[in-house]
């Protein structure tokens, strides 16, 4: 868990309504969400339109292969790597990996994470106490070296990866789900529509959960720019997806990490990728936070 | 000569947006040992002139004229660390809020003797004593026992007489106490204006009381001044403010207290419309817009202070409330509704 | 106070059998199962059944659960089948190096982070709170590998300056009755070798100390603005006392609150960063020794060092527990 994250956990969001206008409000006045949402846009584009925007394939080979490769030059931008592969185009690539290994790692800490925490905030007692015991039992592991004992377990291809670093996001998710439902869950709009007749799922759909999303928005951004990080580090530690062929950032700085004298920009280049984008979603989520935070409000 | 004298204060606070005109161009003498009431609406600007004389305004505060004179020196003049010999020493005061106004995480004991050993020079043993004497004498039960506890031990009146013994500790000549009772309940508050009446008696000390309750500046203040919008509206002996209200806001005040004399049929009567927005001064009486008595005149030119009645009575209104207009019942013999 | 304590501890109880169990069953579902990882590529049907046999796994998982908490009791955490060293002997050597580096980032976090989160709060909104703020939130945003990575080339092999590997150079002779370098270097007093040992410390002690130095700061500063704005400032403030009295007693003594509380999650921080640094730096840790335990499937070692992190975990939160009930009386005397 990041600081960030850990910040996001604080979150109380008590007024539902006019909360997102002034949010939005807010955030549009804060240039570094500003520049971290200009960040995130361009690697979304590059992603997207990954084909159209490198000037060569992921695979294709522009140069003999080599153990000193190029470095920059006119024709190649980023350099080419050790296969002779365009470097800019694998970077360019990259980033519709790293951008799938946010969304669905989130994906898998969010799905299961809010099941639990709703679950055990909404319906309390034993459930709530089995499932946060063993919530704290797997916060007792760093999230990531959990993440490596999972893809010990689960062997390194590249889903495996994605389900194991998203596990890792559970506890936090299911955490601010808890503590945001019990928080709603005793809000006088709840007692209200409880009074009415309102009951059980209905009440935990309709109601609950919407007030509850503003934390766990925040908390998703920055699990996301945590899960780039994780997968990174894991391809850095020999965990990464096994197959050569993938631009995996991680996996690209890490085949080289040891030839930073001859290959600096096999280094530095998908390094300061990770970096960009990661600041980029941490920049947006900095802001969110502060956005949300009704106790800035003034 | 005045132990306070007060001319044409002005403090502004500075937002993003715009400017708040917090206290406009008041004044005021003061005593030694006389007692004076500031009764306004919350937001009218009165506790901001207390911490403006003190030098201990929030950030986005400051003070952009006049000037405040001690004991022959203007406060507003001396350098922070001149400032810090006085402040706590021979002004010292009281807030609101006895339930954070105390640092949760020191016991009452450093609390206490903190000022003692910065201001008197007492060492260790001697403060800790003195300390305990202090607690004492505002009225709390083994009171050498306590010293070692921490604020949240202690319930909301006890910890207001704490703050009342921090504040008294180095025999100020002048207590500002800031709504000291408005956080309280009715029976505490009835204990601690008694606890601050005594001592500022036996000490000889000035006080100002700051309020929004008419029934507070009833049984202990000498003189009360009301204040709206940033200004002093009206001045008079409290006997005469109570008996002879000048402006119509203090006579809206004086309706709105709730009183268990008061004969069933009678409704208490709010104040119509909201304080004014400080950020914009237009020309004209600040109350106008919620006056009932406002003339063209109210509209266009600002009152100024002005005696009316007696020397000790001013009013700032071009049209003051006539003899007819005031209810007979306002005296002073039931002090709030204790 | 005491009471305090003990039931925290109590409370842990149900939390570490959660652990071994955990732990248990992990290394049980691990490809290939603890034969293999014992026998490696060499492992024929008799031989698995002897070890089987050997490791008492023909027996019934409760029974064989009884088994390994006896032994993780009595210290007994099997033999590496690489070095065939017991695991215990080599944690003892290598954990003194992990909590080495550890606290010299903890400690290295602490000195610049809280004055910085201070200065940043007093300079609300000027150019030193922009500034502080846009640096932490790169340094969070920076893997802390690609840190070592570049540390490690600007100035170790670029500059020159500090040495790119290891705990000590390999010339220097020094005895090792704890295992913790610059301890040893005090007993024997021998300044030369803890110099060296220093220079070793500090490049990997950076790179670990860049992420919980941002944190701290971010939160010091967080909790500085929050405190500075309560009655019981101004209260202090009222009373005369100097600026620096105010800040030190009435201003950092609260706002040192949640800073304790997110000291506690760096641990977590620390120990996976430790992970990657240790191998950047090729520093002899329990990180860089787990790693190659996963590589050589030693699980043996695997399980020792997932034991140890988590434990470390679990009592640097209890730690934290205490001391913040020891700096807030609300709930010491509860």
């Amino acid at each position: 868990m990041s600081i960030l994250e850990a910040e996001a956990l604080e979150l109380e969001i008590e007024h539902p309504s006019g909360l997102w206008r002034d949010a939005f409000d807010r955030l549009r006045r804060n240039p570094g969400a500003i520049i971290g949402a200009v960040i995130v846009a361009l690697f979304l584009f590059l992603a997207v339109f990954a084909s159209v925007a490198a000037p060569f394939g992921q695979n294709e080979r522009v140069t003999a292969p080599t153990s000193t490769p190029d470095g920059p030059s006119s024709e190649h931008r980023f350099g080419v790597d050790k296969q002779g592969r365009d470097y800019l185009s694998r970077i360019i690539f990259g980033a519709r990996l790293s951008l799938l290994v946010g969304i669905v790692s989130v994906a898998v800490g969010l799905s299961l994470g809010l099941l639990f925490g709703a679950m055990a905030g909404y319906f309390g007692g034993w459930l709530d106490t089995a499932i946060m015991r063993v919530m704290d039992i797997l916060l007792a592991f760093p999230g990531f070296l959990l993440a490596i004992g999972l893809v010990t377990a689960l062997g390194p291809g590249l889903w495996q990866i994605m389900l194991a670093v998203g596990i890792t996001n559970v506890p936090q998710f299911a955490r601010v789900l808890r503590s945001s439902v019990i928080a709603q869950r005793e809000s006088d709009y709840v007692l209200a529509a409880r009074s009415l007749g309102a009951r059980g799922r209905r009440l935990l759909l309709r109601h609950v959960l919407p007030n509850s999303l503003a934390p766990v928005i925040v908390q998703a951004t920055l699990a996301m720019a945590t899960a780039i990080i994780d997968v990174a580090g894991l391809s850095y530690v020999g965990l990464g997806p096994n197959d050569p062929s993938l631009p995996e950032w991680g996996k690209m700085l890490a085949d080289s990490a040891a030839r930073l004298e001859t290959g600096t920009h096999l280094v530095l280049f998908p390094g300061f990728a990770i970096v960009l984008s990661v600041l980029g979603l941490n920049l947006i989520g900095d802001g969110l936070r502060e956005a949300l935070d009704p106790r800035l409000k003034s | 000569m005045a132990l306070l004298s007060v001319r044409d204060l002005e403090v502004r606070f500075s937002t993003r947006k715009a400017t708040v005109h917090a206290v406009n161009q008041i004044g005021f003498d003061l005593e030694s040992g006389e007692s004076l009431g500031i009764v306004g609406e919350s937001g009218c600007g009165k506790s901001v002139s207390a911490l403006a004389m003190l030098g201990i305004l929030p950030k986005a505060g400051r003070v952009t004229g006049g000037s405040v004179e001690f004991g022959g020196v203007d406060l507003l003049k001396l350098p922070d660390q001149k400032l810090r010999q006085i402040r706590g020493k021979d002004i010292a005061m009281i807030f609101q809020d006895p339930m954070t106004s105390l640092n949760p995480v020191l016991t009452i004991g450093r609390q206490l003797t903190e000022t003692l050993e910065k201001h008197l020079d007492m060492d260790k043993d001697v403060a800790k004593k003195e300390a305990a004497e202090l607690l004492e004498r505002v009225g709390i039960p083994r009171a050498a026992d306590r010293l070692g506890d921490y604020p949240h031990q202690f319930s909301g009146g006890m910890r207001q007489r704490v703050m009342i013994a921090m504040a008294i500790s180095c025999k100020p000549k002048l207590l500002i106490a800031d709504e000291p009772t408005t956080a309280l309940d009715v029976t505490i508050q009835a204990q601690i204006l008694e606890v601050l009446k005594n001592l500022t008696a036996e000490e000889h000390m000035a006080l100002i009381l700051i309020t929004h309750d008419l029934g507070v500046v009833a049984g202990v203040c000498e003189r009360t001044n009301v204040m709206y919008a940033g200004k002093f509206v009206e001045t008079a002996p409290t006997a005469k403010l109570f008996s002879k209200p000048r402006h119509p806001y203090t006579l809206g005040l004086l309706k709105s207290v709730p009183r268990l004399d008061a004969a069933r049929k009678e409704r208490l009567e709010p104040i119509a419309g909201l304080p004014r927005d400080l950020r914009t001064l237009p020309p004209g009486c600040s109350f106008a817009p919620r006056c009932l008595y406002a003339t063209d005149r109210s509209r266009a030119e600002t009152p100024e202070l002005h005696t009316i009645d007696s020397d000790d009575h001013l009013v700032a209104c071009w049209n003051p409330v006539p003899d007819a207009d005031i209810p007979e019942r306002h005296s002073l013999e039931d002090p709030g509704a204790s | 106070m005491i009471k305090y304590i003990v039931r925290r501890l109590v409370l842990l109880v149900p939390i570490l059998f959660g652990l071994s169990l955990l732990v248990f069953v992990y290394v049980r579902s691990l490809p290939g199962g603890p034969e293999i990882a014992l026998l490696g590529e060499r492992a024929t049907e008799q031989s698995s059944e002897a070890i089987r046999k050997d490791l008492g796994l023909d027996q019934p998982l409760p029974v064989q659960y009884g088994r390994y908490l006896k032994n993780l009791a009595s210290g007994n955490f099997g033999s590496s089948i690489i070095t065939r060293q017991p695991v215990m002997d080599e944690l003892k050597q290598r954990f003194p190096a992990t909590v080495e580096l550890g606290i010299t980032a903890i400690l290295i976090a602490l000195i610049l982070g809280i004055p910085l989160g201070f200065l940043a709060a007093k300079r609300y909104q000027g150019f030193l709170d922009h500034a502080s703020l846009g640096a932490s939130l790169i340094g969070i945003s920076f893997p802390i590998f690609f840190l070592a990575l570049i540390l490690k080339w600007i100035f170790a092999v670029k500059l020159g300056w500090l040495p790119s590997f290891g705990r000590i150079d390999a010339t220097i002779d020094l005895p090792h009755p704890t295992n913790f370098y610059l301890l040893d270097a005090i007993i024997d007093t021998n300044w030369k070798a803890f110099v060296d040992v220093l220079k070793h410390l500090i490049l990997p002690a950076i790179a670990l100390a860049t992420i919980p130095l941002a944190i701290i700061a971010r939160i010091t500063r967080a909790a500085v603005l929050e405190v500075t704005n309560e009655d019981y400032v101004r209260t202090a403030r009222a009373k005369g006392l100097d600026p620096s009295v105010v800040d030190r007693r009435h201003v950092m003594k609260n706002a040192m609150l949640p800073v304790v509380t997110v000291i506690g999650l760096q641990t977590g921080l620390i120990l996976t960063g430790a992970v990657l640094t240790e191998t950047v730096f090729a520093w002899p840790g329990v990180g860089s020794w787990m790693l190659n335990a996963i590589r050589n499937a030693d699980y043996a070692v695997l399980q020792g060092g997932i034991l140890f992190f988590a434990l470390i975990t679990i009592f640097s939160s209890l730690l934290v527990d205490i001391s913040y009930a020891f700096l807030n009386p609300r709930i010491r005397y509860q």
